[in-house]
Order: C-alpha cells, then sequence, then structure tokens
C-alpha cells in the first residue's frame, strides 16, 4: 500500500459533513472525544509521518502544509488494532510518506489532533476507519 | 496463518495447564445456586466461533440498561432499580467514555488502574470471545487482557467464596443450545458496564448464551445484586462471527499506553481556562 510522495502538501480543501459518531464506538474506552467537533469531519491533505499500531488506539500522524509554507503536524487515533484488523486494516495500511486525505473529528481548541472517519488515497480508494457491517461468513482460519 | 494461530495455541495451552491445577480444588458435582434450576444432562450447545459485538445489534454499548444503551440517562433508567447509594456512587463516577467522556480524570478503575473489567463489564469492549468447551468446564476466553473464566460444568459453589475478580461461575446446558453461568463470590471493585453502575460482594450474575443461528449468539444476564439493587434487574448483548479470527491483537492494557495515548490526543484538545 506504500504509494509515491510527488508534490506539496496543502491545507484544507472543504468541509465535509462527517458521520455522526456519538451512538458508534469510536474511542469507546479512552474517550477524548467530548473535546473533538464530533458533527463534522475536516478534510485535510498531507503526508504520513508516522503509523503507530498500538493499544489503546492506532495513532495517525501527518504532516499538513498551507499556501505560506507552514507546516502542521497533526495526529490523529483510529480504533484499537484488534477492531481495525477487522476493517481490514494491518500495521502496513499506512506508511511514512504516503500522501492522503485524511478526514478528522479535529480538536475544538484548534490543536492539531482529532479522530479519524476515513483516509483517502490518492487513487480514490478509501480506508474507513468508523463502524463496519456485520460479518457475513465465518472468519477463515 | 501459521504465525496468526500460534499466541491462540500457546493461551489456551496455559488456560488448560492451569485449568488442570485449579481443578483439583474444585468442590465435587452437585446441584447449582439456590433459587436457580439446571439441568446436568441437556445436550451440549454447540458456542463454536470466534465472537464479536455484534454493531447491527447495539454494537459494544455503554450502558448495559436495555432503555439507554448509549448512556445518556445515567441514573434515569427506567429498568435499573437502585438503591440510593448505588445512585448516588453512579452518579459521582466519571466514565472515560459514553456521552460525556473524561479520559483525563476518568475514575473508571479499568482505565485508570488497568484492572481487570470483571464480567459482565468486559462485553462492553470491542474485544472477540472464544468458548472451549469441555466435559468438564467451558473456558470463556476474552481478548482483553488476555483474560479467561472457567465454567464449572454440573458442580457447585464454594460454601464461603473468597471475594475475586471474576467470581466462582459453575453453568449447565439447556434446550441443547443455551448455555447457563451462575456465578457469585465477585469482590466489589468492577464497574458493571462504561457508566460506573457499581455492585457489591453480593453480586449473584446468570448469564444464557444462546446461539441463535451460525453466524448470532445472544447472551441474556440477570444482574441480581441485594447490596446495590433493590430487586434483579436484565441486560443483553448479542454477539456476531468475527471476520478474522480470535485474538490476532492483543488488548492489553498498560497504563504507559494510556498515558501515551493521552499525552498525544487529549492533552492538547483540553481547553486553556480564560
Amino acid at each position: 500500500m506504500k504509494r509515491n510522495v510527488t508534490s506539496n502538501l496543502f491545507i484544507v480543501i472543504s468541509m465535509a459533513v462527517g458521520l455522526l459518531v456519538v451512538s458508534g464506538p469510536v474511542f469507546a474506552h479512552h474517550g477524548v472525544a467530548n473535546l473533538y467537533d464530533m458533527s463534522k469531519a475536516v478534510a485535510l491533505k498531507g503526508t504520513i509521518t508516522k503509523f503507530v499500531w498500538t493499544n489503546p488506539h492506532n495513532q495517525i500522524f501527518f504532516d499538513v502544509t498551507d499556501e505560506k509554507g507552514t507546516v502542521a503536524h497533526w495526529v490523529v487515533a483510529t480504533e484499537p488494532p484488534q477492531v481495525m484488523v477487522e476493517r481490514g486494516w494491518t500495521k502496513r495500511s499506512l506508511n511514512p510518506g504516503d500522501r492522503v486525505t485524511v478526514y478528522v473529528f479535529a480538536a475544538k481548541n484548534g490543536a492539531p489532533v482529532g479522530n479519524v472517519q476515513k483516509i483517502v488515497l490518492p487513487d480514490g480508494q478509501e480506508m474507513n476507519a468508523g463502524a463496519a457491517p456485520p460479518a457475513a461468513t465465518p472468519a477463515s482460519r | 496463518m501459521r504465525n496468526r494461530l500460534v499466541p491462540s495455541v500457546y493461551a489456551l495451552m496455559a488456560v488448560m495447564t492451569f485449568c488442570a491445577s485449579l481443578r483439583a480444588q474444585t468442590p465435587a458435582p452437585s446441584q447449582g445456586a439456590a433459587g436457580v434450576s439446571q439441568t446436568a444432562s441437556s445436550k451440549v450447545a454447540d458456542l463454536s466461533g470466534d465472537w464479536a459485538p455484534d454493531p447491527s445489534r447495539g454494537g459494544i454499548g455503554q450502558s448495559l440498561s436495555l432503555s439507554d444503551n448509549g448512556g445518556r440517562k445515567r441514573g434515569q433508567e427506567e429498568d435499573i432499580p437502585y438503591q440510593p447509594w448505588a445512585l448516588a456512587k453512579t452518579l459521582s463516577e466519571k466514565p472515560s467514555t459514553g456521552p460525556e467522556p473524561n479520559f483525563g480524570e476518568t475514575t473508571d478503575p479499568q482505565v485508570l488502574y488497568c484492572e481487570p473489567p470483571g464480567v459482565p463489564h468486559i462485553y462492553l469492549w470491542p474485544i472477540k470471545t472464544k468458548f472451549v468447551q469441555t466435559s468438564e468446564a467451558v473456558y470463556i476466553l476474552h481478548e482483553l487482557g488476555p483474560y479467561f473464566r472457567i465454567v464449572w460444568l454440573n458442580s457447585k459453589h464454594p460454601e464461603d467464596p473468597d471475594p475475586q475478580w471474576w467470581g466462582h461461575s459453575i453453568g449447565w446446558y439447556e434446550n441443547g443450545d443455551t448455555l447457563v453461568v451462575d456465578t457469585i463470590g465477585f469482590n466489589d471493585k468492577t464497574w458493571l458496564d462504561q457508566m460506573g453502575h457499581p455492585h457489591t460482594d453480593k453480586l449473584h450474575l446468570i448469564e444464557r448464551y444462546k446461539r441463535l443461528d451460525s453466524a448470532s449468539m445472544q447472551l441474556d444476564m440477570t444482574i441480581d445484586d441485594p447490596g446495590a439493587y433493590t430487586k434483579p434487574w436484565n441486560a443483553r448483548r448479542n454477539f456476531t462471527l468475527s471476520r478474522t479470527g480470535f485474538l490476532r491483537y492483543q488488548q492489553i492494557c498498560s497504563v504507559r499506553e494510556n498515558q501515551q495515548f493521552f499525552d498525544n490526543l487529549g492533552k492538547p484538545a483540553v481547553p486553556v481556562p480564560k
């Protein structure tokens, strides 16, 4: 899933109305969601600098550069690894240098932190961090 | 595939070895807890599979209340018969999640101290569960911890059980599709769910695990704690088969990792006092 980095980055393209996740399991046990604006997701284009696959929640570090060249260092979280595995993610789903668009429920106070809704790759592929539909078939062993 | 199975095999071997040593200390088969009927000879229910909370039927939820799965009515649930102290205790707690999460100042002992969540609290975590069924016991394995419980089949409780995190469990099968688990001997250190509902060491928990079809299972619970509630009340959790299998990743609670998470994701977002 490694992708190339070829151009400069820029900040917010749009404000996207995101899923209302108040009933979802995001940050299910380590809640900081009250500190984030969970009513809408902000679309940020940036470059992955680090992807930490860990308890209690995976953490995605990425840089976003605005028109003036100022770089903001963002960090956003997903569900825990064992939940993201169920949604098709692995520790190699994101790699340093990957150019992505990250949809973020961002901190209300303006800090560059938040909760990831989904990630869109340059080819349009979406990596959903939200709730998955129920399993249709037993897991293969 | 092989690498995926290794941790599970090791965990199971450890469980079985530990269980063999415990078995020597367990009372001989007899009747279950007072007031609970059991059918020792019923056909064994098939609980095989890797069970995850069913997102289409409540998911992991926040509260055990059947009327308030999301925890929005904490303290005002119609179906939780609080004693006054239990209501006050619930409202004094600071959940780490739910409608008003407060991870930085939570009083949830599992999150704060990484203590065992106990049961039924563990079923409000986004983790999978697996049953290992033998003729003498059912071993219930959880991804969180990873913890396991032992349910002694066709056995009885000790006369004066020591209060412990997971209590003492006995069980039996009913109707060919249900495993009934009867547990007493809890300590009073865990929450019943994410919303801070307390219990005492008088808690008597009845769990009924029923396989509904090839891909779904239902757990009905009766929470009978005369030390905290005025009458027994009921709760339910629903499960579906996992897409990926059991224990692909160990959900281990680490105070250090929790702190790092809050340092990175929580502290920067805390409003600055004006």
